[in-house]
């Protein structure tokens, strides 16, 4: 019967899911069209799925509270989180949803949120009772009363015992003064209340090996284990730790495998039968053994990726260069005849459809800056390079732009690594669904991408296999521990206090810090100078450096105690099986198993504060049009009573970053430098080192809340520069010479340096990329800006005027999807906040 | 030719647009130049009509009279100033005998509320502009347009200017009406690697209605630059109702076939859109066109289309608007 149903595909003469390369869905399009796939099957799911409300699902939390605090409260760390979560794998509810053809959940069913009661809680159950997450405006979760019934009942044991309450327990006056919670400096919290995530397993040992040759690697080393050696018991404990989790998986496995076949047997349609039987087989067998086919394969990527997310709550757990993973399964598939190239489309639709389901419930306050992600960060590239610089295009690089043709969600995040041999068919087709507006994919280059983690170390092999993990962040699959994103780091508040005499704009008593500030001096940060008696540019520049020195440092500090708490509370045993070398080290990847450990803070506000600079720079000391201390105090007064000095500081007649122009372009770089200088190399706690990284994701919102005006002509509270973009203030677009200028400013910062990845956001107007003419132009300014060093690019190409009328009338457009930051999402699940700074970005229109 | 004081001939230049990519092949950057014999009604860059320096006046941008007036105290004719104003805001500076336009007030106005239309700008300034993109040019085979407002009108100039990107090896167009004396024309094309002309109307009546003047110099200069084999775009401008009948269309076709003998690279037919009515408003005009409400989009798209079929009934390499490779 299975036979039937598959050869059914293989008879298929003209595959229709192979589209020509240089096919186009339209310019400007987006999502904002029905039926997308070829597909019947992929269609009827997805609207299935954009029908199913976001919800919480307490279960996971039941049983991992249960373990923690009844069953296994003896255990040392690691071996009551291998526990639990076995308990976990073994005992939670699972699911195969109606037509699917990979199956896998997280713990939660579809579009549900599994909860992580042991980083933090509290806001939770607060926000359940006072602020309902099923009436935000975005990001909407609905939790049934048996949810919450459940989670308020486990709330009390956890006092005192998350990792939040931990970590916060360990910062000082000092450390907590600029973070989150009070300045906004710097904001660390994305791994105070969750897991860092941001890793990518090794996915080609795992399928070539299964479940259970990774077993069969611990027991191997547990053989080796000297006794006597004085780390004996740590490592013990940590394989015990993983032999604890491999029975947990392969249970967890076998389960999907066994309901597959309960619900075969009842399954009265014999096509579906067919499928479900082959969904148990498939299970059963990667459950402990290696992947044989392409379908087996893609199930075993899918649901150890799950695992992953339900054992680490970190977001932007990375899928890995989908076509070199698995184009041998696909070749051998093809070549024997087990399936057709349809069918393996199909089957890379179906996966991303998997990856859409998944989610993860966020605060209020996060949900306003990093808004309809849900998941977040499920990254997965192709093209690029192999290990020995060759081209690497394959058929699936192909068909994995198709399926985001064909399905148009969010997901997941893909990227695209071009080099200087990539095909040029290859381009086109990359391009061409860049055209269709949803955002996806974003472009690497991988000769930046390769030079910089050649910059921190890694051997010419490994970097040519790297993959952007979640937004882009650079980085060896299946060997690294990256930290990436530990924080971001407001550089732009810190350009004010440089400028201000180490005292924020606008201080005074109307502060909550301000009695304690009192006690510092009346200064938050430290004195450097003020714009007021500077003498030279020189001393601005040195006072930005000594002030970015100290705010670095104490952003280091706080790093590194989030980081070490979770080491010593939340130990990730299950994770530690799929990144190399934990079970050669014997060692937790949290500990510093990994064979590359990194932590990659990001630099916020790069283009706000080059253009403030380069306004003191011409206006203060080269053109003495004003004095400094009238520009401060147009500054401190929002620019109230100053309306010449803000129309002309966001006027052409100013240097500014973004226009080809040496004077403001040499800024950005000195800003970009100055804080890679105090970032790179220093060392983590989990034995690895600092890398910078040069991106807002939504931050630059979130950092511009707590920044005053700024000299380039920004207001209060407005968000600072995205990413490694120019300025836009709602005075209007500082780059005006169009996307060359952008190209070669940008070109102009120290790639190498920034290990930790950059983004530069595009904004297209349909009208500007439409034709031939507009395809190839686009693709020329890319490979210059690549040949120039250029390190990554992403499109949004909807009109202004679409955008705005959406935001006015959302019911239209729920389907259309913009270009964030790192990650796509649809227009009306972002905050207004976002909507709005991205209608405001520079639109670049030609005709 | 005009020169400085310091004996550098210049241009009269109202805008360089980067990344141009729908007049010539490749990425170019495209340099508007002021002065226009022609008085389109469909114009969409009236900034370009007059030969000199304009005053234009953008309201919405103006910041407040109570807050700046770095204009009207600027003004020489102190408080008989040109400059009206309306609810604290500017409105108009109106055109009087008595202004001579020195410019003082936009080279004030910290908003750009008041700017100048036209810059003076010699060939090495506008140089270092062009060479600015030349990888882009390199990769694409793109290169410099000239267009306008008319670039015959500055013949020595733009000669000079292209005569500079030749030797600099970049690829030149012209964007013209080619409504100039023939040995200007000839003078300019000695740099020039491509021309793109209109052809608006084959009726010299209409074409005198809509554009201030007849068709004879246009259409003879457009066959003197097939007879010099110059590679030759042509565009028609089609406006409902005013030149795209059948038979006007035809009649283009036929003198492209009989009169050029198909010397055209590529007839482009481009859907007149009613752009450029906020830079009417900036130098206080009328727009000629303001009143003429276009038809939908799938009502011209589908007429567009049947021109263009018209006309590859004559052979003719023709493409519905600019999006489509040149060469």
């Amino acid at each position: 019967m299975m036979e039937s149903a598959i050869k059914r595909e293989v008879k298929s003469t003209e595959p229709m899911a192979i589209e020509p390369f240089d096919k186009e869905w339209g310019v400007g399009v987006s999502g904002l069209t029905e039926n997308t796939s070829p597909f019947p099957r992929i269609n009827k799911i997805l609207k299935w799925l954009k029908e199913r409300d976001h919800t919480a699902d307490h279960e996971r939390a039941v049983i991992y509270t249960d373990g923690y605090f009844k069953k296994y409260t003896p255990y040392p760390q690691i071996l009551k989180c291998a526990l639990t979560l076995r308990d976990v794998l073994q005992n939670v509810s699972i699911n195969i949803w109606p037509d699917e053809l990979i199956v896998g959940e997280i713990a939660a069913p579809a579009k549900s949120a599994p909860v992580y009661p042991e980083f933090s809680i509290d806001w939770l159950c607060d926000e359940m009772v006072n602020a309902p997450l099923d009436q935000r405006r975005n990001d909407r979760y609905v939790i049934s009363e048996e949810t919450k019934k459940a989670l308020f009942e486990i709330k009390d044991y956890w006092k005192g015992h998350t990792l939040e309450e931990h970590i916060l327990s360990t910062l000082t006056e000092e450390e907590l003064k600029g973070s989150h919670l009070e300045k906004g400096v710097n904001f660390f919290d994305l791994y105070v209340s969750a897991g860092a995530g941001h890793v990518c397993a090794d996915y080609d040992k795992l399928l070539s090996i299964g479940f259970g040759g990774i077993r069969k690697q611990v027991e191997d080393q547990i053989h080796k284990v000297n006794t006597s050696d004085p780390d004996h018991l740590t490592k013990k404990e940590f394989y015990d730790a993983e032999l604890i989790i491999l029975d947990g998986v392969t249970s967890y496995i076998s389960r999907y495998g066994h309901l597959a076949a309960d619900m075969a047997e009842k399954e009265t349609n014999p096509e579906r039968k067919a499928e479900l039987l082959r969904i148990s087989s498939n299970c059963l067998q990667v459950a402990e053994g290696p992947a044989r086919d392409f379908w087996e394969a893609i199930q075993l990527w899918h649901i150890a990726t799950n695992m992953i997310i339900i054992e680490t709550n970190g977001h932007s757990v990375t899928y890995g260069r989908f076509d070199q993973i698995f184009y041998p399964y696909y070749r051998r598939d093809i070549e024997k005849g087990t399936f057709n190239r349809e069918f393996i489309q199909e089957l890379i639709e179906m996966s991303f459809l998997k990856i859409h389901e998944l989610c993860k419930i966020r605060n209020k306050t996060a949900i306003v800056f990093s808004s309809g992600t849900f998941m977040g960060g499920t990254a997965l590239d192709v093209g690029g390079v192999d290990k020995d610089g060759n081209d690497a295009t394959n058929d699936l690089s192909y068909m994995v732009l198709d399926a985001h043709a064909h399905t148009r969600i969010p997901n997941p995040w893909m990227g695209v690594r071009l080099h200087e041999n990539s095909p040029w068919e290859f381009k086109v087709k990359t391009f061409n669904v860049i055209r269709i507006g949803t955002g996806e994919p974003k472009i690497f280059n991988d000769a930046a991408m390769i030079k910089a983690l050649q910059n921190y170390d890694k051997p010419i092999e490994d970097a040519r296999n790297y993959v952007g993990i979640g937004c882009v962040e650079p980085c060896v699959p299946g060997k690294t521990y990256g930290w990436h994103d530990s924080s971001s780091f407001n550089i732009a508040k810190v350009m004010q206090l440089a400028i201000n005499g180490g005292r924020c704009i606008g201080c005074g008593s109307h502060c909550p810090r301000y009695s304690k500030c009192a006690g510092i001096g009346g200064r938050l940060g430290i004195d450097t100078g003020n714009l007021e008696s500077f003498e030279s540019f020189d001393q601005v520049m040195d006072s930005f450096d000594k002030q970015m020195e100290y705010w670095c440092n104490l952003m280091i500090s706080q790093i590194n105690k989030v980081d070490l708490a979770h080491q010593r509370l939340k130990p990730l045993p299950y994770l530690s099986l799929l990144i190399e070398d934990c079970i050669g080290k014997g060692k937790d990847v949290s500990a510093g198993g990994a064979l590359y450990n990194h932590s990659g803070p990001q630099g916020v506000g790069i283009g706000t504060v080059a253009d403030s600079l380069a306004a003191i720079k011409q206006l203060v000391f080269d053109e003495k049009k004003v004095d400094g201390k009238t520009l401060l105090n147009a500054i401190r007064a929002n620019w109230q009573g100053h309306e010449p000095l803000y129309a002309l500081v966001n006027s052409d007649r100013m240097h500014c970053y973004g226009n080809d122009d040496d004077y403001a372009d040499d800024l950005a770089r000195f800003v970009t430098a100055t804080y890679c200088k105090h970032v790179e190399h220093r060392p983590t706690p989990h034995g690895g080192e600092y890398m910078p990284g040069v991106f807002s994701v939504s931050q630059n919102v979130m950092a511009g809340f707590y920044v005053a005006a700024t000299p380039d002509g920004r207001k209060a509270g407005e968000p600072l520069s995205d990413c490694i973009g120019p300025v836009h203030t709602q005075m209007g677009s500082h780059d005006r010479n169009g996307p060359t200028a952008v190209a070669k400013s940008v070109a102009k910062l120290d790639h190498s340096r920034i290990g930790n990845g950059l983004i530069l956001n595009w904004k297209f107007s349909p009208g500007a990329v439409s034709g031939e003419t507009g395809r190839d132009s686009l693709i020329s300014l890319m490979d210059i800006y690549f040949e120039n060093n250029g390190m990554q690019s992403q499109f949004n190409i909807v009109g202004k005027e679409v955008l705005t009328d959406a935001q006015k009338n959302p019911d239209q457009y729920k389907d259309l999807l913009v270009r964030v930051a790192g990650y796509s999402a649809y227009f009306i699940e972002l905050s207004e906040e976002l909507q709005s700074d991205l209608i405001g970005r520079t639109e670049l229109s030609f005709d | 030719m005009k020169i400085t004081e310091d004996g550098e001939p210049y241009g009269l230049i109202t805008n360089i647009q980067k990344y141009t990519i729908h007049d010539g092949p490749g990425i170019r950057t495209e340099i508007f130049f002021k002065g226009c014999p022609l008085r389109c009604i469909w114009c969409s860059n009236p900034e370009g009509q007059s030969y000199e320096q304009q005053i234009g006046i953008y309201p919405s941008k103006c910041i407040g009279l109570s807050k700046c007036s770095l204009c009207i105290n600027s003004c020489p004719r102190g408080t008989d100033t040109p400059i009206k104003t309306e609810d604290d805001r500017l409105l108009s500076l109106q055109e009087i005998p008595e202004c001579k336009n020195c410019f003082r007030c936009a080279e004030e106005c910290p908003s750009r509320a008041i700017m100048i239309w036209g810059k003076k700008m010699s060939v090495p300034e506008l140089m270092k502009v062009i060479l600015e993109d030349r990888n882009f040019y390199l990769k694409t085979g793109g290169g410099v347009t000239l267009s306008g407002g008319e670039v015959m009108l500055q013949w020595e100039f733009a000669a000079l200017l292209l005569k500079a990107c030749r030797d600099a090896s970049i690829h030149t167009c012209v964007e013209s009406s080619l409504y100039c004396p023939t040995e200007h024309m000839e003078k300019v094309y000695e740099a020039t690697d491509l021309v793109i002309t209109d052809i608006k109307h084959m009726d010299t009546e209409r074409h005198k209605e809509y554009t201030g003047v007849g068709n004879e110099l246009i259409l003879k200069n457009i066959k003197r630059t097939a007879e010099l084999k110059k590679p030759l775009v042509i565009r028609i401008p089609v406006v409902p109702d005013h030149n795209n009948s059948e038979k006007n269309i035809r009649a283009t076709g036929e003198f492209i076939r009989d009169v050029l003998g198909n010397h055209v690279i590529q007839l482009q037919l481009i859907p007149f859109r009613k752009i450029g009515t906020e830079k009417y408003a900036t130098l206080n005009l009328p727009y000629p066109m303001g009143d003429f409400s276009p038809p939908e989009r799938s009502v011209w798209e589908k007429n567009l289309l049947r021109l263009t079929e018209i006309m590859k009934e004559y052979n003719i390499p023709a493409v519905a608007g600019s999006s489509q490779k040149m060469c």
